[in-house]
């Protein structure tokens, strides 16, 4: 205590623990850092310590002097920077890119060496005081005073996209220094990149590009223009992997898609003699795969495709099966769908990379026309009639199975599957009846696969052909085992028991069978009765055939195969040698009809005709006389008399069979209603047709009228009731 | 013998060493040698010829170049511990000092490496590991830290309000939550400095556009940079906060929907794996308790359990639970440390309980601590009174327990950096269990 302080009270003085360094210390050690960053930004650096250098540092940080350091290095360098600056403002033309390079390794090389001196204050004295780290530090300066010194920072853009411009134009320009400028760029942050590089650079492509289609559009065609636009993108996907960020390489791409396609799709699809549908009907596999992957990038690109395809596919399609022409031959007509399939798989799967919309919407488009000729279910199954009697004859199984694949694809495109297992059903039962069909194995494919289709009710009955075909077989074995011995030399007899309700119903208007026949079928009728209780057998003479020994008049004998009709017909030539059609009409009892067909076959087909008719002409009449034939030849012993037949539906017959499956699908179309009430008692009318509808489909598309019908006719029979208050609704009743 | 080209001459101090520079690469760039080595400073032609010579301590230097050596740390005994942290950091070599420092973490192969004792009043609320090897621990209102040389640094605090819980975000960021006080616009979630104690942010909760004070709970971060904390509002706008770490901006809340909690919630767990976050309230903060699991993409709490209408008997009541993705199951403990198991993949609320109670019964000492549950690298650890047990095996059978003499039981543990630290209740002392260095052969 000083005697000066005695009027003030007794007084602690805070105990002063900081030693004060000399405060030249911090000046000196300064300048000795600060004159080896001169150093080494002049490139002098071999004179220098590292050890001190390291040392003095370390020693200001210690010392609390890490301000000073710190802020004397930001100067310093700043200092170093505008000097380096300037010499790249006045580097002329081609140069100054290359100036600036130099400039900038000389930089990242410096700053290096100063970070490795200010080691210690870089890992200590800055993050506690959240200052800047120095190499980061070295990068804000040189972005602050060389990349945005207002002579730099314009001609730096100006530079790069002329560059670019000249090399879209075809020259060559040195990329390795783009590579190291666009680097730098992207060294001093994504920011100072996109905005002092990328935007501009993507404005600048954007116009290019949309004068460039515009100039391209006018003069190529589609296949061409595409042609261009893809080797622009691949040109500018190629740019961002040599020298850009590969950021950029979804923006630069998405300004191509959108200047050379989104804004010239529609022209493009459109294309006169060059267009969409001009690839389509070319098969351009390439041109078209081109246009699917140049369109996907951009929205709404493969709607527009699909569109212009679908529309295309349905109006051809409609113009194919409304063709009077082809509607003449079933199985061409089956055949071009085939083809009109096999064509745009091919298309989609080749050009379209197996895209599932563009299935999807092949699919709608098929079932959208197909089903516009109400024939269509008729003819398919006429082709799969045709290709199982003669057509897979030698034909290898996968192949059989591809067609059969295909027949099943054209299938579920019908809406009135219902028609079509009417028709396959009649198809089917002449095959087999015939014993035409060529595979077992394809029929039963065939069924199996409509059984997974659409299930088990829709094949029951048919497989109930097989079921009865095996059974017949085995019923014949056992009654030649019983009988046999008996028969001995006379007519074999075959018989096919056929399940009523399985098969296509006949009118049964049973003939008169010759003698020794109808010996033979009481024979069968006891034994099958016999070991079958209970049934009832009734012959289906129209659907049988026999096989017949002949002698003609020179001694020639052949052998004849013939329809059941026939044979009977043929028979009573053994006992008269001539006779009138009204005595065969007496004898037989055929119906006129299938009798006249039958007599035009046995007496007017050149080289078959066994029999002669008086007068000579092409049609029966009811005073004709027929006798037999004694002059008839034949190259072949074994004679095939066909009966003529219409193998197309004729007219009323079309409608027979129409009006029956009308009233088949009756019965189907009330067990859905009631199935449908029963679960939800009460439902309205638009309900009622929409859930009808939903659970037919199927099978067939419900008509809502027949529907309304069928509902009328339930609430007759007290199934279902209107409720009183809201007529529109109906009730079910228990 | 061949000319050795590679050998490098020191003076430390006065001292002579000799090495080599494959010896000194091993120190890397970011040091002095990387930097002395780098081809801008090797500056002197002929480098066997010359000796460098370096101003420090020669002991220290002999300790630190043997680490680069063997990649060892050898301490003799006459070199206090500071000293040589001191010139590892001279020469940029504290990282390998900290890496050679233990052995990797093992639960099983654990030895108490040192206590410490604080001078914070009142209970231990939490301790936290860094991911360095440094912790937090927190009293009452104040954050008090360590690095991982136990050095302690300033104290955190969230304008001393009570402190609910703390997170290491990295090895420099701290984020507290603390208790709102009526009236004021205090409380909620601060981050701090680790090495200046600095408030850095603080993090707000908006409800309708409107700046809400709140109460910040549990918390839990993500590596998308998200932070989730339970947070409970004063007019009744409880959930979970999530906040994006690089902008503190709140960016999502999931309002805990009626009948359930979270945001009282105890304990918050991010799962990787599914991308969800583990919610549990435990008792005694609620009567019952509530674990569920929120997916924050599409606000859907996709599982959740809890033991409202069960018997709450001692046995069956959770204190705490762990979500192990592996195998996708939810472990938790009641007050006997029997563990249970739920299936994440069923919501049948089935607990599985491995029963190991009739041991403990009867032997609870005067100030019990609830059970805790940890998992690191499919060991489990659980606390209990004054020990934790380790876990290990598809079964969890108990291979170890860890237990020191003094400081009463443990309120807290936590597990990181290569440390086990456990905060007990008593004392205010907190232990550090370490892994010890792999055998030499």
């Amino acid at each position: 205590m000083s005697s000066g302080q005695k009027k003030r009270n007794f007084q602690i003085e805070a105990f002063k623990h900081k030693v004060v360094v000399d405060p030249k210390y911090a000046e000196k050690t300064w300048k000795i850092l600060e004159h080896a960053i001169h150093e080494i930004y002049n490139h002098n650096a071999s004179g220098l310590s590292f050890e001190e250098l390291y040392r003095n540092a370390y020693n200001m940080v210690l010392h609390k002097f890490g301000e000073k350091l710190y802020s004397g290095l930001v100067s310093t360098m700043t200092f170093h920077l505008q000097t380096m600056s300037k010499c790249i403002e006045d580097a002329h033309g081609g140069s100054f890119l290359e100036e600036l390079n130099i400039k900038w390794s000389d930089h990242n090389k410096a700053l290096q060496m100063i970070r490795d001196i200010l080691m210690y204050m870089d890992r200590t004295f800055i993050p506690s005081t959240h200052k800047t780290p120095v190499h980061e530090l070295g990068l804000n300066l040189w972005r602050d005073n060389v990349i945005h010194s207002d002579k730099i920072q314009t001609r730096l853009l100006n530079t790069l996209l002329e560059l670019i411009l000249r090399e879209r134009t075809g020259e060559v320009i040195n990329r390795g220094l783009m590579r190291n400028i666009i680097k730098m760029l992207m060294d001093l942050g994504p920011s100072v990149y996109q905005e002092d590089f990328e935007k501009p650079f993507l404005e600048v492509s954007a116009d290019f590009y949309r004068a460039e289609s515009q100039e391209f559009i006018e003069c190529s065609d589609c296949g061409d223009y595409l042609k261009k636009a893809e080797r622009r993108l691949n040109e500018e996907i190629e740019r961002v992997s040599q020298y850009l960020d590969a950021k950029s390489e979804a923006k630069i791409t998405n300004v191509v898609e959108k200047e050379m396609i989104a804004n010239h799709m529609l022209r493009l699809v459109h294309m006169e003699n060059s267009g969409l549908v001009k690839m389509l009907l070319d098969d351009k596999f390439e041109d078209l795969g081109r246009m699917y992957n140049l369109f996907r990038r951009v929205p709404n690109g493969l709607s527009t495709i699909r569109d212009v395809m679908t529309s295309h596919i349905r109006d051809t399609g409609k113009q194919l099966v409304t063709d009077p022409e082809k509607s003449k031959n079933p199985v061409e007509f089956v055949e071009s769908l085939l083809e009109k399939r096999d064509k745009y798989d091919k298309i989609i799967s080749l050009a379209f990379s197996n895209d599932k919309t563009f299935q999807n919407a092949l699919n709608s488009s098929f079932e959208y026309f197909i089903n516009l000729n109400p024939r269509s279910p008729e003819y398919i199954s006429l082709f799969v009639d045709d290709k199982l009697r003669k057509g897979l004859k030698g034909v290898k199984e996968e192949d059989i199975e591809i067609i059969l694949d295909k027949v099943m694809m054209l299938f579920r495109y019908l809406q009135e599957k219902d028609v079509f297992e009417k028709y396959y059903k009649q198809h089917l039962a002449k095959r087999l009846l015939s014993g035409k069909t060529v595979s077992d194995d394809a029929e039963r494919s065939l069924i199996v696969k409509l059984k997974t289709e659409c299930g088990y009710q829709f094949t029951s009955k048919l497989e109930g052909m097989f079921t009865d075909m095996k059974t017949s077989q085995d019923t014949m074995q056992g009654f030649y085992a019983a009988y046999g011995a008996e028969l001995g030399n006379g007519p074999t007899l075959v018989v096919q028991v056929l399940t009523t309700g399985s098969w296509p119903t006949q009118s049964s208007i049973t003939c008169n069978l010759p003698s020794e026949m109808s010996a033979l079928c009481e024979k069968f009728r006891s034994y099958y009765l016999g070991t079958h209780t209970g049934r009832r057998l009734s012959w289906q003479t129209n659907m049988g055939t026999a096989d017949l020994r002949a002698t003609f008049g020179n001694g020639q004998k052949y052998e004849l195969n013939v329809s059941t009709y026939q044979m009977c017909v043929l028979m009573l030539f053994n006992n008269a040698d001539c006779l009138s059609y009204r005595e065969v009409e007496q004898a037989t009892e055929i119906p006129p009809s299938d009798l006249k067909r039958c007599l035009q076959s046995l007496a007017c087909v050149k080289g078959k005709n066994v029999l002669r008719k008086e007068p000579m002409s092409k049609d029966i009449g009811e005073d004709d006389a027929f006798s037999v034939n004694d002059k008839f030849t034949s190259k072949l012993r074994k004679v095939k008399i066909g009966t003529v037949v219409a193998q197309k539906e004729s007219e009323p017959e079309k409608q027979e069979t129409r009006q029956r499956v009308e009233e088949d699908r009756k019965p189907q179309i009330e067990a859905a209603i009631v199935r449908i009430m029963k679960s939800r008692r009460v439902l309205d009318h638009n309900n009622i047709i929409a859930e009808v509808t939903k659970q037919l489909q199927s099978r067939f598309l419900a008509n809502p009228g027949e529907i309304k019908k069928r509902i009328e006719s339930l609430i007759e029979r007290d199934f279902l009731e209107r409720d009183n208050a809201d007529r529109r609704l109906y009730r079910y009743l228990a | 013998m061949g000319v050795q080209k590679d050998r490098v001459r020191f003076n430390v101090g006065g001292k002579i060493f000799e090495t080599t520079a494959t010896t000194l690469a091993i120190a890397g760039r970011d040091s002095l040698f990387g930097a002395m080595f780098d081809e801008n400073w090797d500056l002197q032609p002929n480098v066997t010829s010359t000796e460098h010579f370096i101003d420090r301590n020669p002991d220290c230097f002999a300790v630190l170049l043997d680490l680069l050596r063997t990649g060892e740390l050898y301490i003799p005994s006459e070199i206090p511990e500071k000293l040589l942290y001191r010139e590892a950091l001279f020469y940029g070599l504290l990282d390998h000092v900290r890496a050679a420092r233990c052995g990797p973490f093992d639960g099983n192969r654990l030895h108490l490496e040192r206590s410490i004792m604080g001078r914070a009043p009142g209970d231990g609320t939490a301790i936290r590991a860094g991911p360095d090897g440094g912790c937090c621990v927190a009293h009452g209102s104040m954050v008090h830290v360590y690095d991982w040389m136990l050095e302690e640094h300033p104290p955190i605090s969230l304008d001393y309000q009570r402190v609910n819980d703390a997170i290491w975000i990295d090895s420099e960021s701290i984020v507290i939550s603390a208790c709102e006080r009526l009236g004021r616009d205090d409380g909620g979630m601060g981050l701090f400095s680790a090495s200046t104690g600095e408030l850095r942010y603080k993090f707000h909760v908006t409800h309708d556009n409107q700046v809400k004070s709140y109460t910040g709970g549990a918390l839990s971060f993500n590596s998308d940079y998200k932070l989730f904390s339970s947070c409970k509002g004063r007019s009744n706008e409880y959930g979970i906060g999530v906040w994006d770490q690089v902008t503190g901006k709140q960016i999502d809340f999931f309002y805990e929907p009626p009948g359930w909690s979270l945001g009282d919630a105890d304990k918050l767990q991010w799962l990787h794996g599914t991308n969800c976050l583990l919610v549990a309230t435990l008792f005694p903060r609620k009567d019952n308790c509530y674990i569920s699991l929120l997916d924050f993409r599409d606000k859907n709490m996709v599982w959740s359990w809890s033991d409202v209408g069960a018997p709450a008997t001692d046995e069956r009541r959770v204190r705490d639970a762990i979500a192990m993705e592996e195998t996708n199951s939810v472990c938790v403990v009641n007050e006997y440390e029997d563990l249970g198991f739920m299936d994440l993949r069923s919501s049948a609320g089935i607990v599985r309980w491995s029963s190991r109670s009739r041991l403990m019964k009867g032997k609870m000492p005067d100030e019990p601590c609830y059970p805790k549950l940890a998992l690191h690298e499919g060991q489990l650890f659980s606390s209990m009174n004054d020990s934790i047990s380790v876990f290990c095996g598809p079964d969890w059978v108990l291979t170890s327990r860890l237990r020191n003499s003094h400081g009463g039981s443990i309120c807290d543990f936590s597990i990181g950096g290569d440390r086990l630290f456990a905060l007990h209740s008593e004392e205010n002392v907190f232990d550090i269990w370490e892994t010890r260095s792999p055998p030499i052969v």
